[in-house]
């Protein structure tokens, strides 16, 4: 019996023990698994701020990629011309937008595809599709394809916002300007009124006249200026306003129009030759002919030092202003205009329907900073297991943006 | 109880597996995302001082500190910049030199008490604007040592293979650029002033003695009219540059040759002006390849000789020695490092003539220095007596080769000013860290 109760005693104790090995096994390795994952994230992070350093700090290769039209073969968007943490204004215009739309226009056949970067009623930036430097190319450049996915974001430091108080006697605009987390207070305001006159005679083109002025924000950041001198409540005009602050400076804008459904598009159609094609909005996206055609006035400017806008010639020519008409639908051409440089400004244009007095303003940024665009590229964090994120403060031809770079792990984990 | 000896056993263990896992699990706790993945605020922080100071603005503010509307619009700039859940601490130290504490905390701003045990800061040097950062370079000879530095800039010359350029537009960059490094820089404005140094005249009371010569005029070389007869003009005027050579060596000069054959013509405008070079210049003779080595007779003490053999060979792309780039990035002068080199000198003339090799600019090809500063050591001397820069690249010259050659040969120092100085510059340090933060 002796020998039988040690038997027992041994399998009691053997069966005891193995559970108790496997259990502590499963609950170790939980632990083991909780540090690998910690060490995963960790350093997800620290490719996060290599990463983010590696594209804001090289201007990629070439280095004039952003502005000869041509596919780099390293990927980087710091403005070739200077150093440290400043973009090339070009370079992010050329980047296929995470966010913006497509647009389909088939009068430039064969690149017929655009992308919309940013818009709404007033201003476009339409670059080609296949001028673009697509998501997947980036992570070939990045050497990170099928390792990590990112989303980059450049956002403006600065939010300018304008708002019509009172349409006419006097015309008021409200601006308000904020940064991420405070009010621009008592910053300085140096603002454009750009006045279109609409021409009664058929034969005649629209025109404008800028208003400069310079204003300052209140503790919560606000100001409103008024322009006695407006007195017509269908009255077009634009109007950019300069925010600046201590070396932090943001840029906001705002169109009045009376002519919302017809209106002229600006499309980069080449990048490298800085042709840009002026469409009818009825031929986008094969909408219907228009009842009527557009006469447009075409200007680029640049903004100066002292922040008043400066007319440069166009078309190689001495005259600083196109005018033409456009009209929609199939057989009609398209006019073409080649932008003076590759300086940054914004391409104006002031369009006006035949026999009416409708008409509008529309503004197309050359280069994202003058009309501080925001910028997304890339992938989708959303539904990522772990996004790791870093945040640079860049300028963009003197407007403050903030760089984020938002970094995960594609298909297996990656350590170390 | 001693028949459940093994199970009691196996309580134990388990009793101490639970204590491990306790003790493991306690240490194992994974970190808060923010620390596992934190923003990495020494980046941001240095970035942000950047964008304050793109307009100057956070240095003005960092030497008026007394300046509330300065400070008030940094601070909300700085606060309008960041995220809102940042927090910073602005801080300015001044640099003192009378001992004590190097940085004085001059003034700060922030938007908290704390900034938590995780933060970052970064550290950006500002400059004061009344202060004017110089470098100051050494001078050649100011230890009374030669010292003076000729560019032959002569109105009545032509020159030859400085195509697209003249004489004097070369003059003019190589006086811009070495200028600063040399005691007295005297242009000779004709060949009457060359006249009167190769007699041993100074023309505004300079060094003689030790003086660097720079030829501008490329493959020719201007003579005065005094020399445009026997015996100078023997031998299609080789005789001249024995001439040349002897003076070199008497004066202890450096003579530049900064592109092509050196001493292959002579030009004076006013005695040759119904003859040409051969090739369609007037005011100009061919010597020819006897120049160079009538040249080096001269510089060596040698009975003239009319002897017309090559020294040269064409030896295509040459590019520069490790010296000579670590020298481009001290005088930040910055040619191309790849040249094509026609008129690359031989070393046979190194035994011929007692000539030494000072310095390489360029890596030799075989037996041939595309760019070369020889030394004439005289048999049985230790003392220099005469040199020359021969660069024998192709047309057309950057004289930027010929000021890097001659600031490598000298090697004058750079003394900047220094960064650190008192009242001259002023440290910022913002310190950034997360609400909430640990």
């Amino acid at each position: 019996m002796k020998t039988g109760n040690a038997t027992m005693d041994h399998l009691i104790s053997l069966v005891i023990f193995i559970a108790a090995l496997l259990i502590f096994i499963g609950l170790f390795s939980q632990s083991i698994s909780t540090a690998i994952v910690y060490q995963s994230h960790e350093a997800l992070s620290t490719k996060t701020s290599d990463l983010l350093d590696n594209i804001l700090l090289n201007p990629g290769i070439n280095a004039t990629w952003g502005t000869d039209g041509s596919t780099p073969s390293g990927f980087g968007l710091q403005d070739p011309e200077f150093t440290q943490y400043q973009i090339s204004s070009f370079s992010l215009m050329r980047l296929d937008s995470s966010t913006g739309s497509v647009t389909e226009y088939d009068k430039t056949s064969p690149s017929i595809y655009y992308n919309q970067a940013a818009s709404s009623l007033g201003s476009f930036l339409l670059t080609p599709i296949v001028q673009d430097l697509n998501y997947s190319t980036a992570l070939s450049l990045l050497g990170i394809s099928n390792t990590y996915g990112f989303q980059l974001t450049f956002t403006p430091d600065i939010t300018v916002s304008i708002n019509q108080t009172q349409a006419s006697s006097p015309l008021n605009l409200e601006i308000s300007t904020s940064g991420k987390g405070f009010p621009f207070a008592n910053a300085a305001i140096n603002y454009c009124l750009i006045l279109v006159t609409l021409p009664q005679s058929d034969m005649q083109y629209p025109s404008y006249t800028i208003q400069n002025g310079a204003v300052t924000t209140d503790q919560q950041g606000i100001v409103n200026v008024a322009f006695p001198n407006v007195t017509d409540s269908n009255q077009v005009y634009a109007f950019i306003a300069y925010a600046h602050l201590a070396g932090v400076e943001g840029v906001g804008y705002y169109t009045h129009c009376t002519s919302t459904d017809q209106y002229v598009v600006p499309i980069v159609q080449d990048i490298g030759s800085q042709q840009t094609a002026l469409a009818h909005s009825y031929d986008l996206n094969n909408s219907n002919p228009a009842p009527s055609s557009l006469k447009y006035n075409v200007t680029f400017v640049i903004s100066k030092t002292d922040y008043t806008l400066s007319q440069l010639s166009l078309d190689s020519s001495s005259s600083t202003n196109i005018v033409g008409i456009v009209t929609s639908g199939v057989g009609n051409p398209y006019p073409v205009i080649t932008l003076p440089s590759y300086t940054t400004g914004i391409l104006i244009i002031t369009y006006q329907q035949e026999d009416s007095m409708q008409g509008g303003v529309i503004m197309m940024p050359w280069g994202v900073r003058s009309l501080a665009f925001p910028v997304t590229f890339g992938g989708n964090p959303a539904g990522q297991n772990w996004v790791t994120t870093d945040i640079r403060q860049v300028t963009i031809d003197g407007i403050a943006y903030q760089a984020k770079l938002e970094l995960w792990n594609q298909g297996s984990q990656v350590i170390g | 109880m001693a028949k459940l000896i093994r199970t009691i056993e196996v309580l134990f263990v388990i009793i101490i597996f639970s204590g491990a896992l306790i003790g493991v699990s306690y240490f194992t706790v994974l970190p808060s995302p923010r620390q596992v993945s934190p923003i990495n605020l020494n980046r941001l922080s240095l970035t942000t001082l950047e964008m304050l100071d793109s307009d100057y603005d956070l240095s003005r503010a960092a030497f008026e500190t007394d300046n509330l509307t300065l400070w008030g619009g940094l601070q909300v700039a700085l606060s309008a910049s960041l995220p809102p859940n940042i927090l910073y601490n602005l801080t300015v130290y001044d640099v003192n030199d009378n001992g004590g504490l190097l940085y004085s905390n001059v003034t700060s701003i922030s938007n908290t008490d704390s900034l938590g045990a995780g933060s970052d800061a970064s550290m950006y040097t500002v400059a004061s604007s009344n202060v004017t950062f110089n470098v100051v370079p050494q001078k050649i000879g100011d230890n009374g040592n030669g010292g003076t530095l000729y560019i032959l800039n002569c109105s009545d010359s032509n020159g030859w293979w400085i195509t697209g350029y003249t004489a004097q537009s070369l003059a003019q960059d190589l006086y811009n650029m070495l200028s600063p490094y040399f005691v007295n820089t005297i242009m000779v404005q004709n060949t009457s002033q060359l006249a009167q140094i190769l007699s041993g005249n100074s023309l505004q009371g300079e060094n003689l003695q030790n003086a660097v010569v720079i030829n501008t005029f490329g493959e020719a070389v201007p003579i005065p009219t005094a020399y445009c007869t026997a015996p100078y003009s023997n031998n299609g005027y080789s005789y001249y540059s024995y001439f040349l050579g002897q003076k070199v060596n008497a004066y202890n000069w450096t003579w530049c040759s900064i592109v092509g054959y050196p001493f292959y013509y002579v030009s004076n405008t006013v005695a040759f002006s119904s003859l040409q070079n051969n090739w369609g210049i007037y005011g100009m003779q061919m010597t020819g390849q006897s120049g160079s080595r009538a040249f080096f007779e001269g510089l060596d003490g040698q009975t003239y000789v009319n002897d017309a053999t090559s020294v040269i060979s064409d030896v295509g792309v040459v590019t520069f020695t490790t010296q000579a780039n670590n020298f481009c990035n001290y005088y930040g002068i910055y040619p191309s490092s790849y040249q094509t080199s026609s008129r690359a000198l031989t070393n046979s003339i190194l035994q011929s003539y007692h000539l030494n090799i000072a310095f390489n600019i360029f890596n030799p090809v075989g037996t041939y220095n595309p760019g070369t500063i020889y030394n004439h050591v005289a048999t049985g001397a230790t003392n220099v007596t005469g040199s020359l820069l021969a660069l024998g690249l192709t047309r057309t010259p950057d004289v930027r080769v010929t000021a890097l050659s001659l600031l490598s040969y000298y090697q004058p120092r750079l003394y900047p000013s220094e960064y650190t100085a008192a009242g001259t510059s002023r440290e910022v340090v913002l310190q950034l860290g997360l609400a909430g933060g640990t």
